[in-house]
């Protein structure tokens, strides 16, 4: 039995050398939390290689819950002590909206990046190739609407060869353009989705005091409140598609100042019989 | 003599109208194509071009070889020129218009005076009511001018004729300000015939880079920009126009930048000659290079050749840097700072911008590396949006009290219920900046709101209650 248990790895990498003998392996960045490392494999998000997160909801237009996501991640790639986490990070995207110290509160040290500006989608997935290529790049993220799939295959493989992670923020204009690229096949190797959820209420109520009116008859507004303080942000981060694992779904509290999620304390707290985390097939 | 009378003398003239502005324009670019000979160039006047040759005779061989490589060509282009080349601009002026001779004359040098003494005092370059006055007194040729006194001309005549008498006999200097910008080195290739193919302007590119790099080895530094001007048969220049991140001269990264925009030249009938150009040149210390060829050590050394690649292509203001100012204003407080402008110091530390938990510095002075699973102190500092719009977009809130956040508010055309707010965060303008102080705008309250889906925007009340205008609302960002 030990010796199966063993084998299995040695197996695995046999198997992925068979299927593509030209990328060694650069190893995996995890999560921290187990049941989102179990579910990708290696235990963790793949270096050298191409990550699709995509928002939702209004979010597809300003890409806000994904670019926090994506902070998280390379904040955590950027601290790390290895050659990888000295190098800059190159994010590409079309509007200058992005805001420094928004991103040092998901981990991500803003000195590290070069934001590079480029209306055209085609012009940022250049960029992206090109900084695949280059040395002294640690990671590159790209913010695009449309993306033909010979052009992921090609991030992907720029990827592969480097050992640089790439990662591709999906924003849509209009819901024209959002239908059509949504569901189109891709050659990322793993796809997120994260939308935002109503935060918990902090533990200690803020001091505003909450106002409550009647609802009004006729009109639509109802009971008008607003309640205690923003508590912790809430995202709902579902893993839609993975080469090598099962599409999943996780409910996390959002990337702290180091730049990792936490499960809420509430499931996290439960006895480690149940199974914190709803795992359910999805179409993807 | 007016047209009419000239018609009436001789019925046969032919005429066209006169159009200055494409004439300017032609006179501007044959002056660019005499850029070949020297960088010192310029219109001179409406009918002329004057030529600075003093450092770059010699490369063609002496004067009359140039002066007569210049003939031959404005032959071929069917151009009636007369050259003229002299020890001062003044006398090659006056010697170009007014001498008789075959063009082109050269005057030898030291025998200025000599050579101008029997021309007419219109050679001055001096106005025609000047030279009727001159007339009228009896001095018509300019050795009579320069026998008399001076101050008794400066008294009649005005300064102008005592100061051209001197810069063209050489007393006193006469800078030449050039077309553009004078290059601080220049190299360039010739061609016996004409070339157009893409490969060879390739290979004359390639050629022109190695000659320009030693010279720059040679002095410590490197180029930031560059020009590359192809000089084609029928006298237009095709240029490309390079700037780098960090001064450079790497043969091989500035061929790749030159590659990419080659074909953008149109090389018409053929390419006479290739001239490169540095301006701009920076000191450039001697890098260590590994066995593979690259620069030991990454940092930000490693990725300046791939910045110059998308600075070239994109713009090099398209490529920019996050730096923090101190500002409370938030969209003050981290700006784009384009990759062209200086950065840090190489050498320099890098100091992480946020504070994580409580941390004694280690021993040897950095900062702590952040230690998973410790919670940041998000709840210290007032939290900030990852996403900020510049400027801020307007929506329609509405409100109970006065000091409420909104209860509701549309945005982009979507409704929004807020069911969770914090606030008020007062940020008021600078009082020390002397624009915008005091406008009724100047003071935002700003409040970051929760809708019923859970996405968090950061919502400010710009104005206060009570002024004669109602405070407006705006979206400033949206956080995660």
């Amino acid at each position: 039995m030990v010796e199966e248990k063993t084998r299995l790895p040695e197996l695995r990498e046999r198997i992925r050398r068979i299927e593509r003998p030209t990328a060694a392996g650069h190893g995996v960045l995890p999560f921290g939390i187990a049941a989102i490392d179990r579910a990708l494999p290696g235990g963790g998000l793949a270096r050298g290689a191409l990550h699709e997160i995509l928002g939702m909801g209004g979010d597809e237009e300003d890409g806000a819950v994904a670019a926090a996501f994506a902070a998280g991640i390379l904040g955590r790639l950027t601290t790390q002590e290895s050659s990888a986490g000295d190098g800059t990070v190159l994010w590409c995207l079309p509007r200058p909206d992005l805001y420094g110290p928004g991103l040092a509160a998901h981990g991500l040290d803003p000195s590290r990046l070069v934001l590079v500006r480029a209306p055209r989608d085609a012009e940022i997935l250049w960029a992206m190739e090109e900084g695949l290529r280059a040395p002294g790049i640690a990671a590159v993220v790209g913010e695009v609407g449309t993306l033909p799939a010979v052009a992921s295959r090609r991030l992907q493989l720029a990827a592969e060869r480097s050992g640089i992670a790439a990662f591709l923020l999906r924003r849509w204009r209009d819901g024209g353009q959002a239908a059509r690229e949504r569901n189109l096949p891709n050659a990322a190797v793993t796809r997120w989705r994260i939308a935002a959820l109503p935060s918990q209420p902090p533990s200690i109520p803020s001091p505003a005091p909450t106002l409550t009116l009647p609802r009004l008859r006729g009109r639509e507004w109802e009971g008008v409140g607003w309640g205690a303080g923003v508590g912790r942000a809430r995202w709902r981060v579902e893993l839609l598609r993975c080469r090598g694992g099962e599409p999943a779904c996780w409910e996390v509290e959002k990337a702290d100042a180091t730049g990792h999620v936490s499960l809420p304390s509430a499931l996290a707290d439960r006895p480690a019989a149940s199974v914190p985390a709803e795992r359910f097939r999805r179409a993807s | 003599m007016p047209l009419a009378d000239a018609l009436s003398f001789f019925p046969g003239l032919a005429t066209c109208p006169a159009e200055p502005a494409e004439e300017a324009a032609a006179l501007r670019s044959l002056a660019e194509w005499c850029c070949r000979y020297s960088p010192w160039t310029a219109p001179d006047g409406t009918d002329g071009v004057r030529i600075e040759i003093t450092g770059s005779a010699h490369l063609w061989g002496g004067e009359t070889a140039l002066a007569a490589d210049l003939a031959a060509r404005l032959d071929r282009r069917q151009i009636a020129g007369r050259i003229a080349i002299a020890d001062t601009l003044g006398a090659a002026w006056a010697t170009a218009r007014f001498a008789e001779g075959k063009s082109p004359i050269i005057l030898p040098p030291g025998e200025i005076r000599a050579a101008l003494a029997p021309l007419p005092v219109e050679a001055l370059r001096l106005a025609p009511a000047t030279t009727q006055g001159l007339r009228r007194v009896g001095l018509k040729r300019i050795g009579d001018l320069a026998a008399m006194p001076r101050d008794a001309l400066a008294s009649r005549f005005g300064e102008m004729v005592a100061r051209r008498l001197d810069q063209a006999q050489g007393d006193l200097p006469e800078p030449l300000s050039p077309l553009g910008e004078a290059p601080t080195r220049r190299v360039r290739l010739s061609f016996a015939e004409p070339i157009a193919d893409p490969a060879d302007l390739l290979r004359a590119t390639e050629r022109l880079v190695e000659d320009l790099v030693p010279r720059l080895a040679q002095e410590g530094s490197g180029a930031r920009r560059l020009d590359l001007g192809f000089h084609r048969v029928d006298g237009r220049v095709e240029r490309i126009r390079l700037g780098t991140a960090r001064p450079s001269r790497d043969p091989r990264h500035l061929t790749a930048l030159f590659k990419e925009r080659l074909d953008t030249i149109d090389p018409g009938l053929g390419i006479e000659d290739v001239i490169l150009a540095a301006f701009a040149v920076e000191p450039l210390a001697a890098e260590q290079i590994g066995l593979t060829g690259h620069p030991v050590g990454n940092g930000a050394n490693g990725i300046a050749p791939l910045l110059d690649r998308l600075g070239n292509r994109l713009g090099l203001d398209a490529v920019s840097r996050l730096e923090p100012r101190e500002s409370h204003i938030p969209e003050r407080a981290s700006v784009h700072v384009p990759i062209s402008v200086a950065p840090a110091k190489a050498g320099a530390q890098r100091q992480p911008a946020l504070v994580l938990g409580s941390l004694d510095p280690s021993p040897d002075g950095r900062p702590l590396r952040a230690v998973p699973g410790i919670r940041g102190d998000d709840e210290i500092r007032p939290p900030r949006p990852i996403r900020l719009f510049e400027p801020p977009e307007p929506v329609e809130a509405f409100w109970l009290l006065p000091d409420d956040p909104p209860f509701r508010f549309a945005w982009r055309r979507r409704r929004h219920r807020v069911t969770r707010a914090d606030g008020p965060e007062r940020i008021a303008e600078e009082w020390w900046r002397p624009e915008g102080s005091g406008a009724a705008d100047a003071i935002r309250d700003y409040y970051r709101v929760e809708d019923e889906e859970g996405r968090r925007f950061w919502l400010f009340r710009a104005g206060l209650h009570g002024g004669d205008q109602p405070p407006r609302w705006f979206v400033h960002g949206v956080f995660s």
